[in-house]
Order: C-alpha cells, then structure tokens, then sequence
C-alpha cells in the first residue's frame, strides 16, 4: 500500500509548485541570441544596397536547394558609389523547403544572409503554401527597417 | 393560510419545484465538476488548465456544451433503433434518480425515504442496463466487448459497495439517510469503520469508471468501448453527465454516512446555511480524491480489475461486516469498531505489500566495469 | 489451442489492427495483432510508414549536409546519432578532435541520453494509463535540458551542431553553470518520476512480469542497449568499446535480471543518474581550447574506403557504415538501426500475454520511428 500512498504524496507536492506553462501568445517565452530561425538578408545601409552579391555559394550549399539566385552588374558600382561590382539581382528562398540548418550563413563570404532569431523568424503560418516562397524584398525587409542584429558565430 | 402555501402544500406541486431545484443543482454541478477537473489535474500537472475561454476559463464547460450540441448526431444504419435511442438515458436517469434522495441539509431534499440507503444504491445499480444497451446497439464487435468488460466491472464492484454500506446501516441501526447523519452528531462514522470507508471509495472509483479501474476507456487503445458509435449530446449524456452525476452523488453519500454530513463538527443547532456550508465542503473534499487519484495512478488490467474485486475487496467487506456484527451483538464498546476495523485495513494492506513485488534496489544489480 | 470445447464451440480468432495512427505507437507503426479470448496468438508488424529515403539522401549530399538527415532521422537522440556520424567521418578522414570539443560533444551527448529517457519515462507512463502526470514532469525536465540545447546550438530539436573534427562553435559562456544547475534538477526530476512510479503498486502489476525475454533470445535477435542490459548482460558499447573519451569517466553499468518490462523501466531510470554521473565528471574536467582542428579543410574529401563506427545510443547500439569512393559525397550511408533489431524480437515478446499488455511491451522497446524506417 505504500507505494500509492507516496505517488498520492508525490502529485500533492506537484500540487504546490508554480504552473511551468506560459500562455503563448500573450506571453512569449524569451529566445536565445543564437536561435535559428527562418533566414533573411542583410541590408547594408551606408551603401544603400543588400550584402549579398548573388555568388550562388548558399545556393550550391543548401542541402534541400530551396534558394534560388540570379546575379546582375551592380548600377551603383558603374556610379562610383559602391565596391560590389556584382549584385544580387533575383533571390527566391522556399521558407517551405527550409530545414534551418544554417549551413547558408557558414557557407557565406559577404556575411549577407543571417538566421532570424526573432519570434517572427519561427511565426511563419501562412494560408497558403505559394505565401512562404519569398522573394528578395521580403527577405531584405526587416533589415531595411532596422534594428535587427544577427548573431555571428566567433 | 394564503392561497400560495396552500398551493405549494399540494404534495405535486412540492415534489415538481424539489425535482426542478434538484434538476438546476445538477446542471450547475456538473458544469462546474468539468471545469474544476481540468483545472485541478491540471494543477497535478503544473500546468495551467483552461485559461483563454472567459478570465481563468470560466466559460470553458459553457464552450464544451455548445460545441457538444452542434455536432451531428451519427447514427450507424445497422445499429439497434430502439436499444440505440434508450442507452444514453438509461446511462444517466437513475444517476439523476438518486439525487433524489439525499438530505443536503436537515430540511433541504427531494423526499426523505425510509429505506433511502437502500433506494440509493440500488437505482445507481442501474447504469450498467445503459452500457449494455450501447454496446449491443452499436452493432460494432468492439463496442460489445468493452461495453461487456463494462458490466462485469460495475456488477462486480456493486458488491462491495453493498456491503460497505450494509456494515454501516449496522452500526447507524437505520437506513434512512436523515436518521444516519443525526447519529454522527459526536463522532463521523470513518473514524469507527475506517475499513468501510476504504472499501467505500474504492467501489466508488471503480463505480464511477475513473483511474484506476477505467478499463472502458482503455478499451479505445486497442477493443474500443461501449460508447464509440455516439456522438453529440448522446455522448456526453452517456459519458460526461452520468460520470460527473454519479460522482456528485456517490461523494455526497460518501460525505452524508462517514464523514458526518452536515451535522458535525457543529451540530443540529446551526443554520442552514452552515449546514450547507459543511456539505458542500465535505462532497468537494471527497471529489478533489477522486479527482487526485485520477490523475495519479495507471489503469489496471481487467483480470487485475476483477481479481482486485473479488480476491481482496469482496473478503475484506465481508469481515467488515462480520466484525460490526460481532461488535453489535455482544454490546462492546464503541472504540472497538476503529481498533477491529483499523487493524483489518492494516492487515490488508500488509498482504497486499507482502504479495506484490514490489521494486526494490536489490532488484536491480548495477554493476560497474565489462 | 484446439481442445475439445474450441472445436465444439468453432472460436474464430480476431484481428485487432492497432494501426498506424494510434496514440499509443509512439510514431507510424502498424501491428496486427490475431487475439484468441484474451490472448494474443499472434502479431504480425508492419513498418515502413516513416521511411523517407535517408540513406539515398545522404549519398547526394556532401559530409557537412549529410549529418541533418543523422538528426532528423533519430529524433529523439540526436546528438547521439551526430556523434557516430562525425566520428565515423573522422575515421576515415584521419581527423583529430581537439579535447575541448569532445568534452562539449560528451556532455551535449549525455545530457541528450537524459532526454531521450525522460520522453520514455512519460510515453510510458502514459501507455500504461497514468493520465499525463508523468508525462508532464518528464518533459518539464526535459524542457529544462533542452534550453541549454537551443542557446548553444540555435534549435530546439534539430541540432545540427556537431561537425566531423570538432563542434561548429563555442558554447556559450554560462555553459558550465547552466549544466551544473541542470544536474542537480535532474537529479530532483529523477526522483520525482520515482517516487510517481517505481514502487506504485498499479504500476508493477501492469509491469511485472510481461513481456519477458531470455538471455539467449535477446542475443539471437540482436538486442542492444537497454533492452539487453535488463535481460542481465553488463554489455554497454561505452565500456566494452570505449570511444572518444568514455575511458575518462566512472560510471556504472545498470543491469536487470528478468528482461520483464520492469526491468527495462529500472535500466532506463538509473542509466539517467549514471549519465548525470558521466556529465558532472566531465564539466569538472572540460579545458579551454580549440573547437576544431587548425588544418580543417573547408570541404572535406575524403579517401576511398570504409569504416563502420557503432556507438552506445539510449535505444541501443546504433552504427554507420561508410563507404567512400573518394570525393566529398558519400558512396554509401548505411545506418544500423537500434530500434529495428530491438523491433525484432516484439513477436517473441508479445505472443502469449493479454492484449492490453501490447501496448505497454511496445512501449517498453522505447522505438523512434524515424530510425526503424530511416
């Protein structure tokens, strides 16, 4: 009989204790800075134009190919007003193909795709499948409004 | 006297505004018994319970109920038409039915009956008609068998329970609920039948299908259960309503003959109101048990469910009984039913211990290097 | 059983299909049991539900993507299945791990054992009917580990951290303590799980003595890991074959003595303290340093040949098979699976016992779908 008796004695001390269960979504649980999330790219805002310069090296890197790059002759480099003689000129990312593994970012010379370790880089809940395909100006849109650092490994 | 005593004089009229107090008392009950269930198993499991349907999930058996009332109501073409529409409220009205006799207060109750402990426990025999019904109607091999393991497990469990009860009329001299409750003006009846009380709520648990004897549910990991052809409101007059009614009462009646219902500690002497106070503190007591031991322990098998019943329930009921006996005849006195009827639950818990493997340390070799 | 009262009365047996979608089959498996009264006369496994090309995958992928199938294909012990990948890779490579590195991946590897048995602990309990207490404080001290995962590695479940010569970054720098606090709630979680269970008396009637499996059976069918352990054999891959630095740490080997289900239950518990033991020695012990060897090569090439590398998994021995044609994708990948050997033996287990006890011997094989069908 005493083994009931210590698991009913064990669930009455559970009874004590604080709920470990936060209410998502009103409550989000705070995600650390290495976090992966679905990824984006990066804005360089002294040039006025994304890091990226379409070298096909994550494309090649990517283990379930779900990114697709097209590089063009930079405008601005003709004009004197930046480094980068190529640019990126169409890059599509399948955020439905995606598996977050990050060997992207690795694989990157220019630094110029980073994880999202924000909680709108895990919200990705879209009505429709064709939504989660994006396009270059999705992807620079949270780095061209700012404040978005990514985390680089040491 | 004015002409709305004379009105409410009417022996009719008396019975159908009880029954319909009774009725309303039942429906908030059960409402509130499912929210209070998730809420406290999910205290058990510190977690939160429901807290998004109204502040703290208050709506939440409000929800349940819409949401029950909108689905459709399936009904399997070769099913049995007639044994099909009469299972859910075979289930369930005599778990109504015996609410119908329990004393909430000295003076609040449908109709105090003589031989209410008798009535009682033979009309929440009844429930096991409905499952039976449910299974055979369902026309579906699985639903039988587990609408089967059902009945044996409530037929079999009703025995104990009787004679639980029976030992206890011995001691109260009387069957009537009122006369019970007014003999525990000194002392709860669990502190001279501590044994009863343990045989008392282990036929309940059982009676009431939760863990650890709910085999029915079980069913639907692999034979399926008597109530897997229902769906909608029938389901849940089958399964959530006559559950949580049964529990209401079974508790009640529990709280009423041992733990002294609304006469102790305070006597006769306080206002309805504490009497109510008293009965509803003791029932919610006993249902949070019920609940707690629900949430803790895992399901036994059905073999292990009947020979639990009949290998160790059923003898100790009947020393229980036989000890009470002995005790009235020879006129001992009364401390002698809490040293007899301890002792016999300690002996029982004893054997049990002693039989069952239990795992210590020495079982288990650990051995360090290849 | 054909007697006379069979014959008389024509018994058919039935077919209980448990099928693959079932909240008790821990994943997509299919088992058709034939059940005469009570009993089952029979069980005819189906698998396959889950197979999603793994090892072909892994051959068109080079050394550096082919170690996310090793996650995703063993779900519940990733950092268990990266290791033997990595390893088997630095095999045949010829690549020396700095120490630093094998005491995070030691450490990441232990602590991922803890997991894995607290999943069991709860899918257990909730296979034999505990009404998700048990589970709810198993995943509560896993989530507690599984924080530490996701802030040195960036996820929750798919780690993809460890890479063939080392790890792929530093921990963080509250590594140290944040494990060492998390021993000692392990500890706390363990015993609450214990004194929920072990000695509950429903539990051991349902536990006792089902679904056992003899010495010799269990190594005819090529049982592993716990599963071996409870029928009494000492045999654990870190003692008999020690790989990356097991030699360094003391800890016992817990053995049943019946092979019953229990026993698999008490294998399992106290493999967690030893694992919780192998993880405070080797915080105490872990040295500054490196990550990854200096002369990594950026893709790795390696030489034609192969090595087979099998290592200690919480669901048994769980191997790789390598065959490198030379170049930077793998010839061949195979993978040997703990949980489809352990799978094996389920007829012998199960033929005989009551059909409610299906479900808890099933249980007790602690299976992870994704590596039975790869």
């Amino acid at each position: 009989m005493l083994g009931v008796l210590r698991g009913l004695a064990e669930t009455l001390r559970t009874m004590a204790r604080k709920p470990v269960t936060i209410q998502y979504p009103t409550v989000r649980r705070p995600i650390p800075e290495r976090e992966r999330g679905y990824p984006l790219l990066l804005w360089d805002s002294e040039a006025g134009e994304p890091f990226c310069t379409g070298c096909h090296a994550c494309e090649r890197a990517c283990p379930t190919e779900c990114i697709s790059v097209t590089m063009k002759d930079n405008p601005l480099a003709a004009e004197e007003k930046s480094k980068r003689r190529k640019i990126v000129d169409k890059f599509i990312l399948d955020y439905g193909r995606c598996i977050r593994c990050r060997i992207c970012v690795e694989t990157c010379n220019f630094s110029a795709i980073a994880m999202n370790n924000t909680w709108d880089g895990h919200e990705m809940s879209r009505y429709d499948r064709s939504e989660l395909v994006v396009d270059l100006e999705q992807l620079l849109a949270k780095s061209k409004a700012g404040g978005f650092t990514p985390w680089v490994a040491p | 006297m004015s002409a709305l005593e004379t009105f409410f004089d009417n022996v009719w009229v008396d019975a159908l505004w009880r029954l319909l107090a009774v009725l309303g008392l039942m429906v908030i009950v059960v409402l509130a018994l499912t929210y209070v269930e998730r809420k406290f198993v999910g205290r058990i499991q510190m977690r939160l319970g429901p807290m998004r349907t109204g502040p703290y999930g208050i709506m939440q058996p409000i929800a349940d109920m819409v949401k029950i009332l909108l689905k459709e109501d399936l009904r399997p073409a070769s099913a049995d038409r007639i044994a099909f529409e009469l299972a859910p409220f075979l289930a369930f009205v005599p778990a109504f039915l015996t609410l119908l006799v329990l004393p909430f207060t000295a003076k609040w109750d449908v109709r105090v009956l003589d031989l209410g402990l008798l009535y009682f426990i033979a009309v929440s025999g009844l429930t096991v008609l409905g499952y039976v019904f449910a299974g055979w109607a369902s026309d579906n091999k699985y639903a039988l068998i587990g609408a089967l393991r059902v009945a044996a497990q409530l037929i079999s469990y009703e025995v104990p329970l009787v004679l639980a009860v029976l030992a206890l009329a011995m001691l109260a001299g009387s069957l009537n609920l009122v006369e019970i409750v007014e003999k525990q003006g000194r002392v709860p009846f669990i502190v001279w039948q501590p044994l009863g009380f343990f045989l008392f709520m282990a036929a309940a648990v059982s009676d009431l299908t939760r863990r650890p004897f709910d085999v029915a549910a079980a069913e639907s990991e692999v034979a399926g259960g008597p109530w897997i052809e229902f769906s909608g409101i029938r389901w849940s007059i089958l399964y959530a309503l006559t559950e949580y009614t049964n529990m209401f009462a079974l508790c009640t009646l529990g709280s009423l003959i041992f733990l002294g219902g609304w006469n102790w500690p305070l006597g006769l002497e306080w206002g309805w109101w504490w009497q109510l106070a008293l009965i509803f503190a003791k029932t919610s007591a006993l249902i949070l048990v019920v609940m707690w031991v629900n949430a803790t322990f895992p399901r036994v098998r059905v073999d292990q469910l009947m020979s639990f019943c009949w290998k160790l329930l059923l003898p100790l009921a009947f020393v229980q009984v036989f000890l009470n006996g002995l005790i009235l005849v020879y006129d001992w006195p009364d401390w002698t039913f809490l040293v007899t009827s301890g002792l016999a639950l300690a002996a029982a818990g004893y054997i049990v211990y002693s039989v069952l493997p239990i795992g210590s340390p020495s079982r288990m070799v650990v051995r360090s290097g290849a | 059983m054909a007697t006379d009262l069979d014959r008389d009365l024509e018994t058919l047996d039935i077919n209980v299909n448990v099928g693959p979608q079932h909240p008790a089959t821990h994943g997509v498996f299919r088992m058709v049991l034939t059940v005469s009264g009570e009993k089952v006369v029979d069980v005819v496994p189906h698998i396959g539900y889950m197979h999603r090309g793994a090892e072909k995958l892994s051959e068109g992928v080079d050394y550096r993507q082919a170690l996310i199938y090793q996650d995703r294909t063993e779900y519940l012990a990733q950092f268990n299945a990266e290791m033997c990948y990595c390893m088997a890779v630095e095999k045949l490579a010829g690549l020396e791990v700095p120490e630093r590195a094998e005491y995070i991946r030691v450490i990441l590897t232990e602590l991922n054992r803890i997991t894995s048995h607290y999943m069991f602990v709860g899918a257990f309990a909730t296979d034999i009917g505990v009404y998700g207490t048990a589970f709810t404080y198993a995943f509560r001290e896993r989530e507690y580990i599984q924080e530490i995962f996701d802030a040195v590695s960036g996820d929750r479940m798919m780690y993809g951290y460890f890479r063939p010569g080392g790890v792929v970054w530093d921990v963080t720098a509250d590594f140290k303590d944040r494990v060492r606090w998390v021993c000692g709630q392990t500890r706390v979680g363990i015993d609450d799980l214990d004194r929920l269970l072990t000695t509950n008396e429903v539990f051991l009637t349902r536990c006792h003595d089902i679904g056992a499996i003899s010495l010799e059976d269990a190594i005819d069918y090529g049982l592993s890991g716990p599963m071996l352990r409870a029928c009494g054999l000492p045999f654990d891959l870190r003692r008999a074959e020690p790989y990356s630095i097991y030699d360094r740490f003391e800890f016992d080997i817990p053995t049943g003595t019946t092979g019953d289900v229990y026993d698999r239950y008490l294998v399992r518990m106290e493999e967690m303290r030893q694992s919780v033991r192998i993880v405070e020695q080797a915080i105490e012990q872990m040295p500054d340093g490196p990550i990854m060897p200096e002369k990594a090569p950026r893709r790795l090439r390696l030489p034609p040949g192969e090595v087979y590398m099998r290592t200690e998994n919480p669901r048994g021995e769980y191997g790789i098979y390598l065959v490198s044609k030379g170049g930077e994708k793998p010839y061949r990948l195979k993978i040997r699976s703990s949980c489809l050997s352990n799978l094996t033996a389920l007829k012998q287990m199960i033929v005989g016992q009551y059909v409610a006890d299906a479900v808890v011997i099933l249980g007790s094989v602690d299976i992870v779908l994704g590596e039975v069908d790869r």
